[in-house]
């Protein structure tokens, strides 16, 4: 069974003052991987630029538009039709021993060296480090995860009103409140500090259900399992990833994976404001050649 | 050492001459006996009394202003105050012998230091072998990951590489740091090469001295070799920070001898993945660009979003092989003091060659028996932070107060990973003239050499900046310090 969703990003910012010059990066285009796979993508801009993409680190297209009219708003719409099929579970973990010594191996450090490192976003004062679920011993990786995104879940409560784009997974914490970007750098925080990489990851969700964030580009997780591979955990709505998570980036963190960023020339105040939508059509399995 | 020496009678402005029983004097030996390369200039300036050295001393003076040779100290309560770097007229002579070896080791040690940059970024070979510590690069505060993936023309990361290098008491050359964050200095070198010759000409008859003047036109044969692949002739600039930078006058000076551009941030825009450089002439594509903007500063895209000084996009035209940086982004991630412990290791596994060249022996705090032993031994060492540049933050255990050491016990014990300490190498002594004393002295010396690395292409200035510390005692040669420097002459033969 694979699900037909048709996404639409559309940002609208205005400025007080003429902008004389800028440059827009976009990170906001459903990706390729294993279960989803672009059919159509386009972008309109109210500023008529041609728009241009490079890659980022993690091999993502950033969309880039530069501007040297002056302007006093700038709209922006991505619109893609993705074709998005069930992610894998996880049956069977690899025996302790095992597991453990792909966890503790210098090659599997170097190559997530990244993703268990400890940056602005996912740093937790020591301090807190015996308060928080930590993997008993013997746990398996993926067990404790689905427990950790549980506690995660159940710790924090959904507020977007004390945390803002810089709050840090200490902050979040202490506050026991905030929205899916906090809810997924508390959970890379926890991981990381029990030595189990984890990467933070932007995308959509299917709009039909009632999943919390849907309504804006959410955040959730991604970890590495010893033997499986990555394996993503939503822990804003305490789910496993699904069909109904649609991936556009992954990185160590937010700054990533930040939708738009800017470099303008302006002054006094911008209003900014976005929406999402996410369609969906069902689609029959193919069952003809 | 023997006590008796047999001094030869120095007059004028070498009468009382010291040389210091234990230390390496690069003008004498120990028996008081002038060395034979040093012999010609050391005859030209005993015929010299002490008026007419004082003179030649201003003129030297006159010939720096006159060429605006000029640097900025940040601690300045005057900010922007422009002073005259000290320079000293007794030339630091090299035998061509020794040029020779020290020529030979510095390229070794930066082509594999090249290929480390470049190995810690892509396979990671280097780490998956346990040669050097995973945990060392990937916490170095300089490691970039706006890098992955990125591979530079010619694969080259470290076109310009600063190797600071002293002659230790055993009469042997170490080398005391790596500089591969786009080093500064060169721009002494060749002035005070123009200076020299104004002031002294007739010693450059009696010499067969290697030029440095060469430099500019190798540098911009460095930086034209690494160009993005076009059919037309490369354009490359200089990008500064701008006038209050303390380095601003060697970066007009090297866009002024290389007849380049002296761009700053705010005159280049990206624009779909090509650098654009804004003239009256409407906008002119940038191939290469040697900047010296520290990395954090140079995208506010890709690093620190508040910079100002940088260019927006530029990593993403980077990225996608549209133009060439020197250096490129997250080398300091190689010239980390705790990792230059390693580099006889690099040499040796990238080049299977012995390193050419010594390295002092080094104690990282972050290992306990390397930690243990830097606080039990703090008098006999010098501590560094290794993130730091510019001679800042070094203590110099012998010369340091009970109080000093403590303090900087308690930070080291903070964050080990972030001191290493070395023994007290002696610098080698040089004559240098004291103004206050009116007469001739030993002061301590290093030698800063510049290598550059191109697509195909190597060369090494014929010198350096030999830079003298003007404290008596004093071992810190940095200009921001308190520094001088010398001429410094390589011989032909």
């Amino acid at each position: 069974m694979a699900t037909e969703y048709t996404i639409n990003y559309h940002t609208h910012n205005q400025y007080e003052a003429p902008v004389t010059e800028a440059l827009f990066e976009l990170l906001v285009a459903p990706c390729t991987d294993a279960t989803q796979r672009i059919t159509k993508l386009t972008y309109y801009n109210s500023l008529g630029q041609e728009l241009y993409y490079h890659g980022n680190p993690f091999d993502f297209q950033v969309a880039c538009l530069r501007s040297a009219k002056h302007f006093n708003e700038f709209k922006f719409t991505m619109r893609a039709t993705v074709e998005k099929s069930q992610p894998w579970l996880i049956v069977d973990s690899l025996p302790f021993a095992e597991e453990q010594a792909i966890l503790a191996s210098r090659n599997f450090y170097i190559d997530h060296h990244l993703y268990l490192g400890f940056t602005h976003y996912t740093s937790i004062l020591e301090s807190y480090h015996t308060r928080l679920l930590n993997r008993p011993h013997k746990q398996p990786v993926i067990d404790y995860l689905t427990q950790l995104n549980q506690y995660v879940y159940e710790l924090l409560e959904f507020d977007p009103v004390p945390t803002n784009v810089h709050t840090t997974a200490s902050e979040v914490f202490y506050l026991g409140k905030g929205v899916c970007q906090d809810y997924t750098h508390l959970f890379l925080a926890i991981a990381r500090l029990n030595r189990i990489p984890c990467r933070y990851v932007s995308g959509y969700l299917n709009q039909g259900g009632s999943l919390v964030g849907s309504a804006v580009m959410h955040a959730w997780a991604e970890a590495f399992i010893p033997g499986h591979g990555w394996f993503g955990f939503d822990p804003t709505n305490n789910l496993l990833v699904s069909i109904d998570h649609i991936k556009a980036a992954h990185g160590v963190d937010y700054s990533d994976c930040s939708p738009l960023r800017g470099i303008l020339k302006t002054q006094g105040q911008n209003y900014t404001s976005y929406y999402v939508d996410v369609l969906t059509t069902q689609m029959q399995e193919q069952t003809q050649q | 050492m023997s006590d008796v020496r047999n001094y030869e009678t120095y007059q004028g402005v070498f009468s009382g001459y010291d040389i210091k029983p234990g230390f390496l004097d690069e003008v004498f030996n120990a028996q008081g006996e002038v060395l034979p390369h040093y012999s010609l200039v050391l005859n030209q300036f005993k015929k010299f009394s002490l008026e007419d050295f004082n003179e030649l001393n201003e003129l030297a003076k006159i010939s720096f202003f006159n060429q605006g040779v000029t640097f900025a100290v940040y601690s300045d309560k005057a900010r922007g105050v422009e002073r005259i770097f000290p320079f000293d007229l007794f030339p630091r002579i090299i035998s061509a012998e020794d040029w020779s070896h020290l020529e030979r080791g510095v390229i070794q040690r930066n082509v594999a230091i090249n290929l480390f940059i470049q190995d810690i970024y892509n396979k990671k070979q280097i780490l998956r072998d346990g040669i050097v510590p995973a945990e060392l690069i990937f916490s170095s505060g300089h490691y970039a990951k706006a890098m992955l993936g990125i591979n530079p023309v010619g694969n080259i990361y470290n076109h310009i590489s600063g190797t600071d290098l002293i002659k230790h008491s055993d009469g042997q050359y170490y080398v005391l740091e790596d500089n591969v964050r786009c080093p500064s200095g060169v721009s002494y070198v060749l002035s005070n090469r123009e200076a020299m010759k104004k002031t002294l000409f007739n010693l450059f008859r009696k010499h067969d001295v290697l030029s440095v003047q060469d430099y500019p036109q190798q540098l911009l044969a460095i930086m034209q070799s690494v160009a993005p692949p076009s059919d037309n002739e490369p354009i490359c600039v200089v990008l500064t920070p701008g006038v209050y930078n303390s380095a601003y006058y060697e970066h007009s000076f090297l866009a002024l001898t290389m007849g380049i551009p002296l761009v700053e941030g705010r005159d280049l825009f990206v624009d779909q993945n090509y650098v654009y450089m804004k003239t009256i002439y409407g906008p002119q594509r940038v191939d290469v660009i040697y900047r010296r903007i520290d990395d954090f500063y140079i995208d506010p895209l890709a690093f620190n979003a508040d910079s100002v000084l940088g260019i927006p996009g530029l990593m993403g035209a980077y990225r996608e092989g549209n133009v060439s940086l020197l250096n490129a982004p997250g080398t300091g991630a190689a010239d980390d003091k705790a990792v230059y412990s390693y580099v006889p290791e690099i040499i040796k596994y990238y080049l299977g060659e012995d390193p050419i060249l010594n390295n002092v022996h080094t104690y990282r705090c972050e290992l306990d028996n390397d930690y243990k032993y830097v606080l039990e031994h703090m008098e006999d060492l010098v501590v560094k932070p290794v993130d730091e540049s510019g001679g800042y933050g070094i203590l110099v255990g012998s010369n340091s107060t009970r109080e000093q050491r403590e303090e900087l016990k308690k930070a080291i014990t903070a964050n080990r990973r972030k001191y290493i300490a070395q023994p007290i190498m002696s610098l080698s002594l040089h004559s240098t003239y004291i103004e206050k004393e009116n007469k001739f002295e030993g002061r301590h010396i290093d030698l800063r050499t510049y290598t550059l690395l191109g697509k195909d292409k190597q060369f090494v200035i014929k010198g350096g900046l030999s830079r003298v510390a003007l404290t008596k005692g004093s071992l810190v040669v940095n200009s921001s310090q308190g520094g001088g420097s010398k001429d410094t002459w390589v011989l032909a033969q």
